[in-house]
């Protein structure tokens, strides 16, 4: 058995949004009851869990799976934690994979919750105890929170490309014309493009409605066998993908937390995410034009424009002149975040890739209503995590 | 400065001997790359000796990207109030090496690209006990 015979048979979301009086472990509950629903399948069937979460819902997180087991009813399951920053979400999707695939189990369950600090995420609560500082203590006492790191990367792309304030702002648009029409989004209405430019400006060139919010979020996916997953559903999404990235050497892009970068001439931006999305496309024997709509990391309005080209979907500096023609809005030649995305969402760190598949599997089974992407039979999506993670994952009708 | 008492971001990341700071990097013989902060070792896959000294970085070098901190960094920087915007800056040195730091004394309206500058050494923020946190930075020659 290889990846490309895993199915996923069942999906399930919490809604994203700040749920200050619930417990993680509670949001992480719904989820799966979801999940194990749309499956038509019990908790006690699942033979394998692979879990992530971040710590702002508490040091318990470090082991979310096995504190979700407990709460789901302790049977002994095997269970993996997993942490790859906000990429932990696709991640935890290969790590299933991987466990169907190898045989470990006939129902693998992937899980994550996560809560997130307000604002700007600071520094995470283990900050204070690392004997000896690394370039992650020295950022925070510098004052780089994430949208710096960024807006240093959009400012690139205007002086190279002359993408424009205002191209960041349609980005936003767009995600929310999308976000308006998901009822698990956080955000359902939709701005306008006056109202995003008036925005204030946090780390120029990013205005606050073009840098996605920090939301509490959990979700959840039952994968099987492709040959077993007939016995559970009648409407199984299969696996084409689903690949993991990390960065090449001499990559130009400052990426979150470095305070230095080695550039070396050719080496791709984000190459993590080139990496990643060029692996899935090998995986899976089919190339960006096969895509039908992606849902991408787009913490800012920058990851869209920078995503759309590191994905193949345009040549590098092409990523306005699509966005001017239409090209991204569902059905467009190529839809971006149907769902959405990060900026209808907010990011909840490791759950995140959550939403996206949630919306990928429901895209693929044709549910969307309104925001169907018509005729949808592949769909791509990438998430990228802090220190050079990523994960990309491709599914199929 | 002050009359705080100076607390540093981190040991080994500058050099006063000189009179002036410099950045301490990172250079491999091998190879010719350098890294900030310094390291033990090389992190170049493509080379094999990876026979690494640490060195003092040239002084100045160039602007090449910037972004304006409009809004009050997260702990645990303790911002001051009324909070005055922050200018970060990527500085391409001529080793070849980009570092990322804040400029001394310098306001949105005055940054540009390919402004020259050289490494200082300032305050960041300062801390609720009376401390000033201090980290290298970069100021206009």
């Amino acid at each position: 058995m290889t990846m490309k015979d895993v199915a996923i048979i069942g999906v399930g979301l919490h809604p994203w949004g700040k749920f200050p009086e619930k417990p993680w472990t509670q949001m992480a509950k719904e989820a799966i009851d979801e999940a194990l629903a749309d499956a038509g399948v019990q908790w006690k069937d699942i033979g394998f869990v692979i879990s992530g979460s971040q710590l702002w819902g508490g040091r318990k997180g470090i082991y979310s799976g096995t504190y979700t087991e407990e709460v789901m009813g302790n049977i002994g399951l095997p269970v993996v934690n997993v942490n790859n920053a906000c990429a932990t979400g696709g991640t935890m999707l290969t790590v299933a994979a991987m466990a169907v695939a190898s045989g470990a189990a006939d129902l693998v369950l992937a899980v994550s919750a996560d809560k997130s600090a307000k604002g700007f995420f600071p520094a995470l609560p283990v900050y204070h105890e690392e004997p000896v500082p690394s370039d992650d203590t020295l950022r925070w006492n510098m004052g780089l929170p994430n949208p710096v790191y960024w807006a240093l990367e959009m400012r690139k792309r205007m002086l190279k490309y002359g993408d424009t304030e205002e191209h960041l702002a349609k980005v936003k648009v767009l995600m929310s014309k999308h976000g308006k029409l998901n009822p698990k989004a956080r955000y359902q209405r939709e701005f306008s493009l006056e109202e995003v430019l008036a925005s204030a400006m946090v780390t120029d060139p990013l205005r606050l409605y073009e840098i996605c919010a920090t939301s509490d979020g959990a979700g959840a996916a039952i994968l099987c066998s492709k040959e077993k997953a007939r016995q559970y559903t009648s409407k199984p999404i299969y696996m084409m993908a689903s690949a993991l990235g990390s960065p090449l050497y001499g990559d130009p892009t400052a990426r979150i937390p470095v305070v230095s970068i080695t550039p070396k001439p050719g080496v791709p931006v984000i190459s993590e995410s080139w990496v990643a999305a060029h692996r899935a496309y090998e995986e899976a024997g089919i190339g960006p034009e096969d895509i039908d709509f992606v849902e991408l990391p787009d913490n800012s309005a920058w990851h869209v424009l920078q995503y759309i080209e590191t994905m193949g979907f345009c040549g590098e500096g092409e990523a306005c002149a699509c966005l001017d023609r239409g090209d991204f809005a569902i059905g467009g030649r190529i839809p971006v975040c149907p769902s959405g995305g990060f900026s209808s969402f907010g990011e909840a760190t490791m759950a995140q890739g959550f939403a996206q598949l949630y919306e990928m599997v429901l895209q693929l089974r044709g549910v969307c209503g309104p925001r169907q992407v018509e005729g949808a039979k592949v769909g791509m999506s990438e998430v990228y995590g802090a220190a050079g993670n990523n994960a990309a994952i491709i599914l199929r009708k | 400065m002050g009359e705080n008492k100076q607390v540093l971001i981190g040991e080994n990341l500058f050099d006063m001997s000189g009179g002036e700071p410099a950045l301490i990097v990172t250079h491999c013989k091998s190879c010719g790359d350098y890294f900030f902060p310094k390291t033990f070792t090389c992190h170049n896959p493509e080379c094999k000796e990876k026979d690494v000294e640490d060195t003092l970085l040239s002084r100045r070098g160039v602007i090449e990207n910037y972004s304006i901190m409009n809004y009050p960094p997260p702990p645990p920087f303790v911002a001051k109030d009324p909070y005055e915007p922050i200018v970060c800056a990527a500085v391409k040195f001529p080793e070849g090496i980009v570092i990322i730091g804040m400029m001394e004394n310098m306001t949105a309206d005055q940054v540009k690209i390919g402004m020259e500058v050289e490494v200082t050494v300032g305050t960041l923020y300062t801390n609720k006990n009376g401390e000033d946190i201090i980290a290298w930075k970069f100021k206009a020659v």
